[in-house]
């Protein structure tokens, strides 16, 4: 083996560095460093019961009188800054003044001694209510004259970059057109409709979202969180809410976390306990209850989508029309008009006709945020079930119409952008071929019958952001890698490392990761999007190539070579095209004692520092003049896709559905590390599992009735099929400006999971499932409707 | 959580002295995986709470001439797998290994399971079916109530404040009986049941039903019995259009309602199912025992 291949580390499976200290419980997580802060302080929160009133007044002062109650906080306090949100809502968790737009929003805050006392204190507050009209149907509230989601005096301007809204809680619209739709339909030979809804559901990570900040006597508030984006997130919306703090007076901290799935990209609870730490100058530690985290956190934005498509005889897909309606929920902050979902219904096939009619409403239920996929699992809901009617329709095998319609490396989008890494094609020909899909099930006289389906899906990336890494090479050869990406347990560090060793050609042993901190580590925006393996892996790349490149100017100023006339690997220099060693990189590093004057070239003591800045291509405007169609050549950066195959039972008298067998695909471009991408995919398989058929929120009087992990039925490994029928395999499309060509993977999986059972549902008992998650209720009301239709 | 005192009494009499003086600011603690969640999210605030594990004749279980006794604090893990649960008394051991989680089962009793008067509590129905009696100890001596009769709403029993379930007696059953606790819940054991459905068949030499109860969990605000489908169903052999009519009867008889665990529409139509399950399950047994 040559030296190269010795530190090639691409594509090998490298134990995660954490997964020792992850395995042993001795990791860190931010609840973990409470121990350190003996005066520490605890946040609790009092909830609206409403999904929308006025409040009236609030009296709080038995609360303040109460023996260990540090501070009370009310949206009215002067102390919250409310310029920048003139319509008086909640700002990223910080209690409400004017109006409550959600039930579980926060009203008041206590910081308390104990958590009893923070508790006790809440009881004793006095919140008078003025209930007003609210509404947590979608539907309704697309409508002119819906209940208003916020009141109308408060001054919420409707929609995003001066849309003019066509209701009073319609927040923004995207349309698109390519081609001439009404045309192509007219030519169809065969056209199928139907509308299709994804619920509401939580992220659901097992650590709750959770920070402690402490006022240091410098002045500085030091935070400690398991929230997003130290620098990008955090000290972003932190500066911005609180002038009082500087770049230099906050510093953010990420320990080990247990998880976000996008739930984290909005700060939750850090401007509370910032505030509350401002105010009292001592530790506060502020953690979202699990209730909380249904009820108080964002939830993913469900999808309602009307979807519409035209093929000719022979399967070729000629015509697509779409209305789509992102739900997103209290979110006046962010922007939605239905974009993000809509990319999912324009990255698969190739349709040379197509309408898009998408928005964004706002209901009075909890905010949304990003839930792993960004809308698009629930927007290809519609597409792939409807994929399925299609091929039954043309009486085509369903992998055969796919495969006519699939996007073809170097073919543009609807969208108008060249697609320059597809495998989705492999997928789902491994898929099919995976569950056998041409063999029919098995069936018996019992309750369950059985069925298996197929499905496909893809995601964009955003071209967003900016990623920075720091590479130093220490004085005896060893290596740290800076970087501010966020860990949330899916490995990141660790391929990052694999990239790092791989392109510096060193032993991964030698190569150590830091983790975020913005004392220590450069900027980098967020872990979202499944962008950081090719964002900051990209920043890693280019940091490393930096600090070679220092290194042999070093090298060749001290051998007498020119910098080009020489190549560093394994920690040494040698001479370009041959194995001639010129210098051992240690012996760059002149020793440092007290008495030497040095003034200049490399020292014991003090690394090379080679810096790395790395931004995706930017977007290409797709509004304004010129743009009356929608239409750019880059909205998004690249795509990752997935297939997916399902061997299910269903029973008849219940409507339950059990997944028996299932093979999913991914195309993550190169993989850095095979083991990392399986346990993404068999994570998000099970995940989509979970969302596909059991767990969505509940509401009921405008509350939802079901925020805890008994009635919120996530799947158990009961609900898992058995280790040896769930397959898995990486088919990879190599990216061409990826690092080492890697795509990245979080999320595409979960995408045809739920339209795979359902064809599978359609196979073993004959209804089509509309609604997502496909609940035993729902599934044997579609079945005794079926038996009804049949008796007439 | 945070209360005022905590007792751990050795004996019975203790217990009950101390519950007496306390009256309705106590609450006894068993395996605490009802109660210690309701003091956490402070639905309760007993100033009180007074724990049973120090009394060891709580758990035992014993066979006697006039039936077994369960001792209220038997742990659902060890009710679960009882020897002395044979033939019909089986139908405890599959309720009590349908609660939850190995975890939850290692800690909840059956007494607890009882006390807490979940309409959906899985020991209940089987409990029920079989004819068990709670006897209760109080300030003012014992008394034994039908545990069919124990119940006056969810949550709710007929125990005083100085009162404590002491045991369960379940009275010896006949030849040729089958009984079965079915519950419907879309995790498995892991979820809170939607619905439980218990059956308990006795079958004369000639075959026919000579005894029959049915109790159903979930469906009402505590567990109920049919008594106009053991009464269709009593006298004669079983047909699979009997239990048919049987299970409609029983659907038709329940009163849910709809909260996040299901509809009260769906509620009805799985006790149809189940019935239907439970009872053909019985008769088979009944058939073979
Ligand atoms: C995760 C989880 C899952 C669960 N799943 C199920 C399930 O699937 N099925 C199910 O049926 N239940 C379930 N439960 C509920 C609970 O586990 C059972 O009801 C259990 O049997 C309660 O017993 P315990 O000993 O823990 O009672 P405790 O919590 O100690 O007590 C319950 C109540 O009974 C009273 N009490 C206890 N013993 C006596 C006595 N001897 N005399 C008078 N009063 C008494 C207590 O004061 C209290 O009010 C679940 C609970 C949890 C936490």
């Amino acid at each position: 083996m040559s030296d190269c291949e010795k530190t090639n580390y691409i594509g090998k499976s490298v134990p995660r560095i954490d997964a020792l200290e992850k395995a042993t419980g001795k990791v860190k997580y931010f609840e973990d460093y409470q121990i350190q802060y003996r005066d520490l302080l605890h946040v609790k929160v009092l909830r609206s019961p409403h999904a929308h009133a006025k409040i009236v007044s609030i009296d709080v002062s038995a609360a303040e009188a109460l023996p260990g109650v540090a501070t009370v906080v009310k949206g009215s306090d002067p102390d919250i800054p409310w310029s920048d949100i003139p319509y008086g809502s909640s700002y990223y968790g910080n209690p409400a003044k004017d109006e409550v737009i959600w039930a579980g929003q926060a009203v008041v805050a206590v910081a308390a001694e104990t958590i009893e006392i923070a508790e006790q204190a809440l009881e004793l507050v006095k919140v008078v209510y003025e209930e007003l009209p609210y509404v947590t149907d979608q539907h309704i509230a697309m409508g002119p004259d819906a209940p208003e989601v916020v009141s109308p005096e408060l001054g919420l301007a409707c929609g995003y970059m001066g849309f003019c809204a066509d209701g009073p809680n319609v927040a923004g619209s995207y349309k698109m057109t390519l081609g001439d739709v009404d045309k192509a339909f007219a030519e169809a030979d065969v056209i199928v409709e139907g509308e299709f809804q994804a619920n509401k559901k939580s992220t659901s990570q097992i650590e709750c979202n959770g920070c402690i900040a402490e006022y240091q006597s410098d002045g500085v508030v030091k935070l400690i969180s398991n929230g997003m984006g130290v620098h990008g997130v955090l000290k972003k919306h932190l500066l911005t809410m609180y002038p009082q703090l500087t770049a230099s007076t906050l510093r953010v901290i990420q320990p080990v976390t247990g998880g976000s799935f996008g739930n984290r990209l909005f700060p939750t609870v850090e401007p509370l306990a910032v505030l509350m730490t401002l105010r009292t100058k001592r530790p506060c530690s502020y953690v979202l209850s699990r209730k909380e985290m249904f009820t108080s956190s964002p939830s993913n934005w469900p999808v309602f989508t009307k979807l519409k498509l035209g093929a000719k005889k022979d399967g070729t897909i000629i015509a697509e029309d779409f209305y789509l309606v992102e739900d997103a929920g209290a979110q006046i902050r962010g922007y939605f008009d239905g974009r993000l979902s809509a990319s999912g219904l324009m990255c698969v096939y190739n349709i040379p006709n197509v309408r898009c009619d998408s928005y964004g409403v706002r209901t009075n239920t909890m905010p949304c945020a990003p839930y792993r996929g960004l809308g698009v699992p629930e927007s290809e809901w519609a597409m792939e079930n409807l994929m399925d009617e299609l091929a039954e329709k043309l009486n085509m095998d369903p992998l055969e119409l796919r495969l006519k319609n699939i996007i073809k490396k170097g073919e543009c989008n609807p969208y108008g952008e060249k697609v320059t890494s597809i495998a989705i094609g492999k997928c789902l020909e491994a898929v099919a071929e995976g569950i056998k899909i041409n063999e029919p099930c098995q069936q018996d006289d019992g309750p369950w019958k059985y069925g298996k389906g197929i499905a496909a899906g893809g995601k964009q990336n955003t071209p967003l952001g900016r990623a920075e890494a720091d590479c130093l090479i220490h004085s005896d050869g060893s290596v740290e890698i800076l970087v501010s990406c966020d860990e949330q347990g899916m490995g990141a560090q660790s391929a990052l490392r694999q990239i790092a060793a791989t392109e510096l050609q060193i032993d991964i042993d030698r190569v150590k990761m830091t983790r975020s901190d913005t004392a220590v580590t450069p900027y980098d925006n967020f872990g979202a999007s499944s962008r950081t393996t090719y964002t900051t892996g990209n920043a890693v790349i280019i940091a490393c190539q930096d600090a070679i490149d220092q290194l042999k100017e070093a090298a060749g100023r001290e051998v007498g070579l020119a910098k080009k006339q020489i190549t560093i690997k394994n920690g040494k220099a040698y001479v370009v095209g041959s194995d001639v060693e010129v210098i051992d990189i240690k012996d760059l590093f002149k020793p440092f004692d007290f008495f030497t004057q040095q003034t200049w070239g490399l020292l014991q003591g003090t690394p090379v520092r080679g810096r790395g800045v790395f931004c995706p291509a930017p977007a290409v405007p797709w509004f304004g003049p010129g743009h009356e169609d929608g239409r750019t050549p880059r909205m998004w950066n690249w795509y990752q896709y997935s297939a997916f195959g399902a061997e299910v039972a269903v029973n008849v008298e219940t409507g339950q559905i059990k997944l028996l067998k299932l093979f999913s695909t991914a195309d993550t471009g190169n993989p850095i590390n095979p083991k990392l991408v399986e346990g993404q995919i068999d994570g998000g398989v099970i995940m989509a599992l979970g969302f596909s058929t059991l767990d969505y929120h509940m509401f009921e009087d405008g509350k939802m009735i079901n925020p805890n992990m008994s009635d919120y039925r996530l799947p158990t490994v009961l609900e898992t099929p058995l280790q040896k029928n769930i397959m898995r395999a990486i088919l990879p499309d190599p990216l061409p400006d990826g690092p080492f060509n890697a795509k990245g993977c979080a999320e595409s999986m979960m995408i045809p999971i739920g339209p795979a059972i359902a064809a599978a549902v359609y196979q073993a008992v004959g209804v089509r499932p509309k609604e997502m998650p496909m609940t035993a209720e729902r599934i044997l009301k579609l079945i005794k409707d079926k038996e009804a239709n049949d008796a007439k | 959580m945070k209360f005022n005192a905590y007792y751990e009494p050795n004996t019975v009499e203790e217990c009950v002295q101390i519950l007496s003086e306390q009256g309705s600011d106590a609450k006894m603690l068993a395996g605490g995986t009802d109660l210690v969640i309701r003091l956490r999210s402070r639905v309760l605030k007993p100033k009180t709470v007074v724990s049973l594990n120090a009394i060891p004749e709580l758990s035992e279980v014993t066979l006697k001439e006039d039936g077994l006794y369960i001792g209220a604090m038997a742990r659902l893990m060890d009710v679960s797998k009882s020897k002395l649960l044979t033939g019909a008394w089986k139908i405890v051991k599959t309720g009590a290994g349908n609660v939850s989680s190995m975890q939850v089962r290692n800690n909840a009793t059956l007494g607890g399971n009882t006390c807490n008067a979940s309409p959906s509590a899985d020991t209940v129905p089987g409990l029920v079916v079989s004819g068990a009696v709670a006897n209760i100890v109080g300030k003012n001596g014992d008394r034994s109530v039908l545990l069919e009769d124990f119940f006056t709403g969810p949550g709710k029993t007929v125990l005083a404040d100085d009162e404590m379930l002491v045991s369960f007696k379940l009275p010896k059953y006949a030849d040729k009986t089958g009984a079965v606790y079915k519950k419907y819940s879309i995790r498995g054991d892991t979820d809170i049941a939607i619905i439980g459905v218990a059956g308990k068949i006795t079958l004369n030499d000639q075959g026919e039903v000579a005894d029959v109860k049915i109790a159903l969990g979930g469906v009402a605000p505590t567990v109920m019995r049919v008594p106009k489908a053991e009464d269709l169903l009593t006298g004669k052999k079983l047909t699979f259009q009997l239990i048919e009519e049987a299970a409609v009867i029983a659907s038709e008889s329940c009163t849910p309602i709809t909260d996040a665990r299901a509809t009260k529409e769906y509620r009805t139509e799985m006790v149809k199912v189940w019935v239907r399950h439970v009872l053909t399950d019985a008769a088979q047994e009944a058939q073979n025992n």
